[in-house]
């Protein structure tokens, strides 16, 4: 009973955080780039104003545009429960694992892209055309991440692999976890739109590729598909942050426990959030052309991943 | 104290391949003498390592010369040519960059392969790095013989040559000083060697590019 109450408590929580937390990686940026930046809370702002506005869908628009961003949330959204943010043990654990999160978020890519196939635009296209590309190159860059993970923990369960990283803190400096925390970094930077691959802050570059296919949403598809985005940016930063450096998840359900657990979670997401400020603070833009490269240096990095978990047991 | 000293040397080695990867990812020599001299220094950490570990004095000695003239002399001397040949970037190189990652991974899961009957037969708490060593020399020899530019060989031999060094203190503890010591002058000399040659192919050539070596000049 307790399990799924903390479920619950953690699904509300994920679900309140995410705007937030793009909310501090934007104003981070501005404050590191000597603008003032709005406040961190903007987020919650625009998702209230843009839950009251009308809907206008073009007309050459299938059922499937309006269906498109209840999926992508809704998959999203799942995803997020899954990923072990306050506690090891949880009820859900048996719903999915380490596979079930990645197709779940790459669920959502498919729909989103084929969203913005449906209304005929040129920019919707093109910008679904871009991100096929990079999920399809991001892709065996995950698998072989987690399979680097799996290995060791001996486990493609979420909660084992963070119970058996907290048994084993060692194991959280073996180079086949460095690795592969080096790749994940990579790949996220690519699936949630982040700089050298998209650039997150305008939807004015004819390179765009998430804002390329949500060009033609708005109102509340609009809101639930930037609340949906949040979201994932949220869980890639929770998978970094609890699956390498588990310390702090509440083993035991213990309300001190859970504490700590949220208090070492906001401190991580904290510290995700500034690098990944400083970095896109620090980058330009790759060209499109390159993208295939960097996703391969990903790859590389968790082929060697596998190989050193794989030798080192 | 042994898994630590494993943990530590496996960590390390990778940390010398990853710095190895860089010459096939990146398109700038700085970038590539960076890459050097942070893995040469990184190969002083493994020698001060198996030197603390493993209880052999003289490596330090060992780790203090990789400082000074691998981490120290040669990029100095690489930067001097570099800022001379600013314009010779690695543009276009015979195996493009994605193919090039793909087949360095693969040069390391050959090098584990290869080197997996060696790390059975071994006691040593530093077996298990000494895949990755032999990765390193396979990438660096990949590096040779893929790049067009004469810098950015020579590099690639240079990496060559801490891979070879890596492999010496992982499976060896390193050899005798005074075979350190030659080979360090051997290394060295090597490179002032190529370096001449550099300046030489430049003078008559024009371009660093060894694939208009073949056109006649006079």
């Amino acid at each position: 009973m307790t399990g799924w109450a903390i479920e619950l408590a953690q699904a509300a929580l994920v679900l309140a955080l995410a705007p937030g937390l793009v909310g501090v990686v934007r104003w981070l940026k501005a404050r590191l780039q000597s603008r003032r930046g709005a406040p961190p809370w903007q987020p919650y702002y625009e998702l209230r104003k843009l839950f009251g506005k009308d809907v206008i869908v073009s007309s050459n628009a299938s059922w499937l545009f309006r269906l498109a961003p209840y999926v992508v949330f809704a998959s999203t959204a799942v995803a997020a429960c899954l990923v072990p943010s306050l506690a090891v043990t949880r009820p859900l654990d048996a719903v999915g694992d380490l596979l079930v999160l990645v197709y779940l978020l790459l669920l959502g890519t498919v729909f989103l892209s084929l969203a913005g196939l449906d209304p005929g635009s040129a920019f919707g296209g093109m910008g679904s055309s871009r991100e096929m590309t990079v999920a399809a190159l991001a892709e065996p860059t995950v698998a072989l991440a987690i399979f680097a993970l799996a290995l060791s923990a001996g486990s493609t369960n979420l909660g084992q692999i963070v119970g058996r990283t907290l048994a084993d803190p060692a194991a959280a400096l073996s180079p086949g976890h460095l690795l592969a925390f080096a790749a994940l970094f990579v790949v996220m930077l690519a699936e949630t739109g982040r700089l050298p691959v998209d650039n997150p802050a305008t939807h004015l570059e004819l390179t765009m590729i998430h804002e390329a296919m949500v060009l033609e949403y708005s109102g509340r598809y609009l809101a639930l598909i930037e609340w949906a985005a949040a979201l994932k940016l949220l869980v890639f930063f929770a998978l970094l942050g609890n699956l390498f450096v588990p310390w702090g998840v509440a083993a035991v359900a213990a309300p001190a426990a859970l504490a700590l657990a949220l208090g070492s979670l906001l401190l991580k997401l904290a510290v995700i959030a500034v690098v990944v400020a400083v970095l896109e603070t620090r980058v330009a833009k790759l060209r499109l052309f390159r993208v295939p490269e960097l996703l391969s240096v990903s790859f590389v990095l968790a082929l060697l991943a596998v190989t050193s978990s794989f030798l080192g047991r | 104290m042994d898994s630590l000293f494993a943990q530590l040397v496996v960590l390390e080695s990778s940390l010398a391949l990853i710095f190895g990867l860089v010459l096939l990812w990146r398109r700038g020599v700085p970038a590539y003498i960076h890459a050097f001299t942070w893995q040469s220094l990184v190969l002083a950490a493994v020698a001060a390592t198996v030197g603390w570990f493993g209880r052999h004095r003289e490596l330090y000695v060992v780790a203090a010369l990789l400082i000074a003239v691998k981490g120290l002399a040669i990029p100095r001397l690489l930067a001097r040519m570099e800022r001379r040949f600013a314009s010779e970037r690695e543009l276009a190189p015979y195996v493009n960059t994605a193919t090039s990652l793909v087949v360095a991974g693969l040069l390391v899961l050959f090098g584990a392969a290869v080197m997996r009957p060696v790390v059975m037969a071994s006691e040593l708490p530093t077996r298990t790095a000494m895949p990755l060593a032999m990765g390193l020399v396979l990438v660096s020899l990949f590096v040779v013989v893929s790049r067009k530019k004469a810098l950015t060989q020579v590099i690639g031999f240079l990496m060559l040559e801490n891979g070879i060094a890596l492999l010496a203190l992982l499976g060896a503890y390193g050899i005798p000083l005074i075979v350190e010591l030659g080979v360090f002058l051997d290394a060295l000399m090597g490179f002032l060697v190529m370096q001449i040659f550099v300046y030489r192919i430049h003078a008559t050539f024009e371009t660093l590019d060894v694939d208009q070596l073949d056109r006649l000049r006079h």
